[in-house]
């Protein structure tokens, strides 16, 4: 069965491009020549930039400055050093990924509007180190910059400069569009649907964000390498806001859902640009220079308020009425749900665990204050492999924040927790990921914009290998793909999803999504897998299908922590209970201890009103304030 | 000595201008997390309109009034028409909407007045020589009016019913609906604040340091970096960054080289957000949970 | 997967269409000038919007004046002149951009502009690798320097410079301090002042710059006066060189202040007020053409400009109207005279000499493709907010 979307659309799309761009210069008036080759130029930019706002979730205002180090670095050494054009263009790229690189590991640190206006900041930093410095040519910037030879043939005029860039662009864009439907490329989209999601799944943001901001930039250096050379002359303004500008509404109006929304907005944008440089002068007298600028405005209200997909999404609109909502839904619709296994053979059983029983993990003194709130106060505990432990307690007793804590999502204020014997409080979940543990959120962190299987495929993110470079060069990741797609979709099977395979994640009822998040912290393959709340939502043999799957999975040899209200399942199932109550552990120990343990009882468990005698011993060990349940 | 009073009064001056436009953006994001990338252009088009009234025959004191209340308007305008209509607001399309009102604006100011700087007629008074350096009577018009406007606006955030159910809403959205504290109102007051703000530093900067179309660019970004001294969150943040900001401008401008003084602003951004992205002049370090 | 499909091919197909229709207009449009019927056309790219807009605007203003005239009398040699006016904003890529399009799709047969130096770099490598006349309207030499297509009718630095040293001399200074514009219009002032100044025994002993659009100096200001020199002066173009004048002034410093020839406009006047008052710099005689001696060659020349100007717009014009004015004069002469070939337009004006201009009188050869010397300026001063003639220098 078919779990990889086709490539054969793309191939389609990519061939009849290189038609239409190919026979452009020949059948357009020479000033639409012109005015496209600034598009495609500007498009190779804008596809960097996509990839960084689209893919990776970081809006970038300083697009132009890597644009300007790629412009000048050429500039500088074909002009001045006589360097030959190639080998300056690669050393002009190398620059500007290399300055991305550097500036990303500072700049990236911040978020949404920090980041959007730190880099617009660098912008303006980069045009007034151009401006000052005698050695980029101060304010006058570096001209006579000879256009390319190749052959004995001089592309000077349009339609040659224009098919120069051609296989630049294409390539340029088969690149983006093979990363972004790579393993890379699907971490990034499941950061942006939740990053906390990402992390625990072993995804590094932080490392993953800069590698996209790097490549991003590398696109804008080879932008501004052809646009060096075509405009014969670079100087500051080559890193200016307007121009970061522009790029931006290219990649929005394109739509930053497709990289191809990159070349479709930059032709757009130039024509637009063009025709309104000569419109509104007619209609306004008078009126000259950049009044475009009136346009790009109103434009860019109009499409994030009415359109925000931009192009591409008012494709998919125009699309959707006449092709109707097909697919997912009818298919689930027709095919019975299947059911799990329904033997009880151990699951996930893998070679290098440590033995049975054996202490995986280890929490001890585990605090969290808020401001003047204890959360979570000194608290100790012990996950053995082969082990279930069942965390309890009412409702705001901080179990899921020992669960953020442990998994790296909170640091705690104080306390250890120790994973296979290694400290791991404090540091990010991704490396609770890497220790092989992992797990599900309380308030649901599912991958929305991918199907079920897509989510589980993040899931086999850290056991699978193919960095940016292989994915963007498809070939050499092709095997893993189908080999991450096949594995997913067992996993997916496994826990009874697989009918759902393809639907959206955010199509199925919440009980079934959050099945779909153990199926998706299954794929990881761990030794300890943390569950918060995953039987919410499901029906009575739902809940005692996945028990089963827990039990299967323990007696594999796999360590977890159950969080769950369903008391009666959750002492049935558990090997050890630990019992939460305002921050503090107030019982330990084997579900028959629990049960009959009167804090509990008081704080939790609730008992009979009827029984007076016990009623009375509540009473007094909680001073007459009487017991919750 | 004398030159580096003179530097850092010079300082002194444009920062105050940059701490109106801080208290702007202050004001819009403290409600609703949009940072207003159209801000200086408030500042550029009061400055343009107040002088066209004046060159209409309108004494300078109506000429001002007009400008603050036209751009006032315009700002309630922006948020009526384009804050307002968008349900989900992100980061990105905050950044775009605000952009795109800024483009817009721009290109009707040149549209409408031209490409050239223009200057607003001067505050009455005399230009005075303390301590051997020369105060122009604008520059004292200018600190004064920021002063005033600071107090004005603080005493407004926490001695009047309204400016608490502004900070109420900043800190606790869905609460404050609760209780009856209607956020489209907050909006809307957040963004005339702004508004406000931003139209008087663009009449009091005018006569010294000039309009034109495209001027609002450079003393919003500055504006904003002013803010982000105080977290974004803090009135009084934003105005002694915006101070610091001026000063630290000249100075370098006078005894490093002219030419970084753009530089500045943005070197002590990306300084400020990656060490203490609350700010400089606020009074812990807050995690946003 | 098949909207993925369908969105690229519709959009693709969408644009081939675009295309097609396109090339339908394409067919029409295009003429080329250069044959020997059909209009002349005269390509001006000019600095009408951005930092340059109070060269670029009055330049553009006198251009097409000028340009409805030579028509009304009947045009070029009997041939309709088609003047075409593209603004580069100021910017140097703006400039490439319109002198390429002027060039290859306009066709043009000469080309004049930018208004400014660093936008006129820009072009000189178009017009040169097209072998098209250029004329620029700019003042730095280098615009004109080595070149074989490129004539300039703005005065050059050296020749302000020349004037200012030549004043320093008679006023006995002898340390200058200099604050200059750091775009491309003051880029190697300090270098050709230092160069002028060794054989007098002036020495420049500093110097501080300002952004074109700049608005607070009290840096530059505070520096200069500390300095201390015997005069200093200011080398900028309005808004920035007014802004700068009221610096100086209220900073107090009392040393003597010039200016460059940039600030020939009443923009300059306007913006600097009172403090403009006592300044000195050199100026084309526009400014002070009533104050001009009857004998004086351009007085004529001037007073007819300035009184068609003041009848078509309703305002004075000012120098750099006058640069455009002899770019264009220039170029319909060599046009009337050596008609449209591009090699014998460039020898033509080459040659040209003793044209009277509202810039000077011109002198071009070979070695010197700008023609002006020293006296294409007089030295004025600004007397309650008025240009006021102090030298004639025809000397």
């Amino acid at each position: 069965m078919r779990l990889l979307p086709s490539r054969r659309s793309d191939l389609i799309g990519f061939g009849v491009l290189i038609v239409v761009l190919a026979v452009f210069p020949l059948l357009a008036p020479p000033s639409w020549v012109n005015v496209g080759v600034y598009a495609l130029i500007y498009a190779i930019a804008a596809i960097g930039l996509t990839l960084l706002m689209g893919l990776a979730g970081q809006v970038s205002l300083g697009q132009a400055s890597f644009f300007a180090i790629g412009a000048y670095t050429q500039a500088i050494l074909v002009t001045r050093y006589d360097w030959s054009g190639i080998t300056a263009a690669v050393v002009a790229v190398v620059l500007a990924s290399l300055a991305a690189f550097v500036l990303g590991l500072a700049l990236l640190r911040l978020r949404g509007h920090y980041l959007a206006l730190g880099t617009l900041g660098l912008g303006i930093i980069i045009t007034v180190l151009a401006t000052e410095s005698e050695f980029t040519g101060g304010t006058s910037g570096i001209f006579g910059i000879p256009k390319p030879e190749f052959n004995n043939r001089t592309y000077n005029s349009p339609s040659e400069y224009f098919w120069l860039l051609v296989p630049v662009v294409v390539i340029g864009l088969l690149v983006a569009r093979n990363i972004v439907s790579s393993r890379i490329g699907r971490a990034l989209g499941a950061v942006n649907d939740s990053e906390v999601a990402a992390e625990t799944l072993g995804v590094d943001t932080f490392r993953l964000r800069l590698q996209v901001f790097t490549l991003s930039a590398a696109y804008a250096g080879v932008a501004g390498v052809f646009f060096a050379h075509w405009l014969a002359v670079v100087n500051p303004n080559a890193a200016n806001f307007p121009l970061s500008v522009k790029f931006l509404l290219i990649s929005v109006l394109g739509g930053l859902g497709t990289v191809w929304g990159a070349v479709i907005g930059a032709f757009l944008v130039e024509f637009l640009d063009e025709s309104m440089s000569t419109f509104i002068p007619q209609v306004i007298p008078g009126a000259t220079g950049e009044v475009e600028l009136l346009g790009f405005g109103v434009v860019l209200v109009l499409l994030v308020i009415l359109l925000p997909g931009g192009l591409h999404q008012a494709w998919q609109l125009a699309v959707g009425r006449i092709v109707g909502r097909g697919g997912g839904a009818d298919e689930a619709a027709a095919a019975p749900t299947a059911r799990p296994d329904p033997d009880d053979s151990p699951l996930f059983a893998r070679a290098g665990r440590s033995e049975p029983g054996s202490t995986l993990l280890e929490v001890r003194g585990l605090t969290k204050h808020f401001g003047g709130v204890v959360a979570v106060d000194d608290i100790d505990l012990e996950v053995r492999t082969g082990q279930i432990l069942a965390l309890i307690g009412p409702n705001g007793a901080g179990k899921t924040t020992c669960f953020n804590m442990v998994s790296g999502v909170l640091t705690p204020t104080s306390g250890t927790v120790r994973l296979a014997g290694k400290r791991i409080d404090g540091r990010k979940p991704h490396t609770f990921a890497r220790a092989r543990a992992t797990r599900t959120f309380q308030n649901l962190q599912v991958f929305g914009s991918m199907t079920v299987l897509g989510n589980v495929m993040v899931g086999r993110f850290l056991r699978s290998r193919a960095a940016m470079l292989r994915g963007a060069l498809y070939f050499p990741a092709r095997a893993e793909e189908a080999q991450i797609a096949r594995s997913a979709y067992d996993v997916v099977e496994m826990v009874g999803l697989g009918a759902e395979a393809r639907r959206q994640a955010t199509d199925l009822p919440f009980g079934r999504q959050r099945l779909m998040e153990v199926a998706r912290a299954l794929a990881t393959e761990p030794d300890l897998l943390l569950l918060d709340e995953p039987m919410a939502g499901l029906s009575r043999t739902e809940r005692r299908e996945l028990a089963l799957l827990l039990r299967r999975l323990r007696a594999g040899g796999m360590a977890i922590v159950l969080v769950e209200h369903d008391v009666e399942a959750v002492l049935a199932l558990a090997d050890q209970v630990a019992v939460l109550d305002d921050g503090r552990l107030i019982a330990l120990g084997t579900p028959d201890e629990i049960r009959n343990d009167p804090a509990v009882v008081a704080a939790y468990l609730g008992v009979d009103e009827d029984d007076s005698e016990a009623a009375e011993a509540v009473r007094e060990m909680t001073g007459g304030s009487g017991g919750q349940s | 000595m004398t030159d580096f009073l003179q530097l850092a009064f010079a300082g002194l001056s444009v920062g105050a201008v940059y701490a109106l436009i801080g208290i702007g953006f202050v004001a819009i994001f403290t409600v609703s997390e949009v940072i207003n990338l159209a801000q200086g252009e408030f500042a550029a088009l009061s400055g343009l309109i107040a002088i066209s009234a004046v060159a209409s025959g309108l004494p300078l004191p109506v000429a001002v009034l007009v400008a603050v209340a036209s751009v006032a308007v315009v700002a309630l305008l922006m948020e009526r028409l384009t804050i307002a209509p968008v349900k989900r607001m992100t980061t990105l399309t905050s950044i775009i909407l605000t952009l795109g009102v800024s483009t817009a604006l721009k290109a009707v100011m040149l549209i409408v007045w031209g490409p050239n700087s223009q200057g607003l007629e001067a505050f009455p008074g005399e230009n005075v020589t303390v301590l051997g350096v020369s105060i122009r009577s604008q520059e004292l018009w200018i600190l004064g009016i920021t002063a005033v406007v600071a107090v004005a606006v603080i005493w407004f955030y926490e001695q009047t019913g309204w400016g608490k159910a502004l900070k109420a809403c900043a800190e606790q959205p869905t609460a404050a609906r609760l209780v009856g504290i209607s956020l489209a109102r907050a909006s809307m007051l957040s963004f005339l604040i702004a508004g406000v703000t931003g139209a008087i530093a663009g009449v009091a900067a005018s006569p010294v340091y000039f309009t034109s179309w495209d001027s609002g660019l450079a003393i919003g970004l500055k504006g904003f970096v002013a803010a982000t001294l105080g977290g974004l969150v803090s009135v009084r943040g934003a105005v002694l960054g915006g101070l610091a900001l001026g000063v630290l401008e000249s100075l370098v401008a006078g005894y490093v080289d002219t030419g970084l003084r753009d530089a500045v602003a943005f070197v002590v951004l990306v300084v400020v957000l990656v060490v203490r992205p609350s700010g400089v002049f606020t009074r812990q370090a807050v995690a946003r949970v | 997967m098949r909207r993925i499909i369908t969105f690229r091919l519709a959009a693709l197909v969408a644009a081939t269409a675009l295309t097609l229709t396109a090339c339908a207009e394409s067919e029409s449009g295009g003429e080329s000038g250069g044959d020997d019927s059909g209009p002349i056309k005269i390509g001006a790219v000019l600095d009408i919007t951005g930092a340059g807009a109070s060269l670029g605007v009055p330049e553009r203003q006198t251009l097409e004046m000028l340009a409805q005239q030579v028509n009304d009398d009947g045009g070029i040699g009997g041939r309709e002149l088609e003047l075409i006016i593209e603004d580069n904003q100021s910017t140097e890529d703006g400039a490439a951009k319109a002198a390429t399009k002027l060039i290859n799709e306009d066709q043009v047969d000469i080309l004049l502009g930018a208004s400014r130096s660093g936008p006129s770099f820009a072009m000189r490598p178009i017009a040169e690798d097209a072998e098209i006349p250029m004329i620029s309207l700019a003042a730095n030499v280098q615009i004109v320097d080595g070149s074989e297509w490129v004539f300039k009718t703005a005065q050059n630095d050296s020749v302000v410079l020349e004037n200012i040293i030549d004043l320093a001399v008679e006023e006995g200074w002898q340390t200058l301090s200099l604050i200059r514009d750091s775009s491309g219009y003051g880029e190697g002032v300090q270098e050709a002042l230092a160069e002028l100044g060794e054989p007098e025994g002036i020495e420049v002993v500093t110097t501080e710059k300002f952004a074109p659009d700049a608005s607070d100096f009290t840096a530059q200001m505070v520096n200069v006066r500390e300095a201390g020199a015997d005069a200093n002066i200011i080398w900028g173009i309005p808004p920035a060189a007014a802004l700068a004048q009221q610096a100086y002034r209220q900073l107090n410093i009392d040393a003597p202040v010039i200016q460059s020839h940039g600030i020939g406009n009443q923009v300059f006047l306007d913006t600097a007020g009172q403090s403009a008052d006592g300044l000195l710099a050199p100026l084309g005689r526009l400014l002070v053409a009533d104050q001009l001696p009857d004998d004086d060659p351009q007085k004529p020349v001037i007073e007819e400009f300035m009184a068609d100007f003041e009848e078509e717009y309703g305002e004075q014009p000012s120098t750099f109207a006058g640069h455009a004015w002899d770019g264009f004069t220039i170029a319909v002469q060599a046009l009337e005279e050596a008609g449209t070939d591009p090699q014998e337009l460039r020898d033509y004006i080459e040659n040209l000499e003793g044209f009277v201009g509202i810039s000077g009188v011109f002198n071009f050869s070979a070695e010197d493709h700008s023609g002006l010397d020293k006296t294409a300026l007089a030295i004025v001063t600004v007397e309650n907010g008025e240009w006021k003639l102090v030298d004639d220098n025809r000397d």
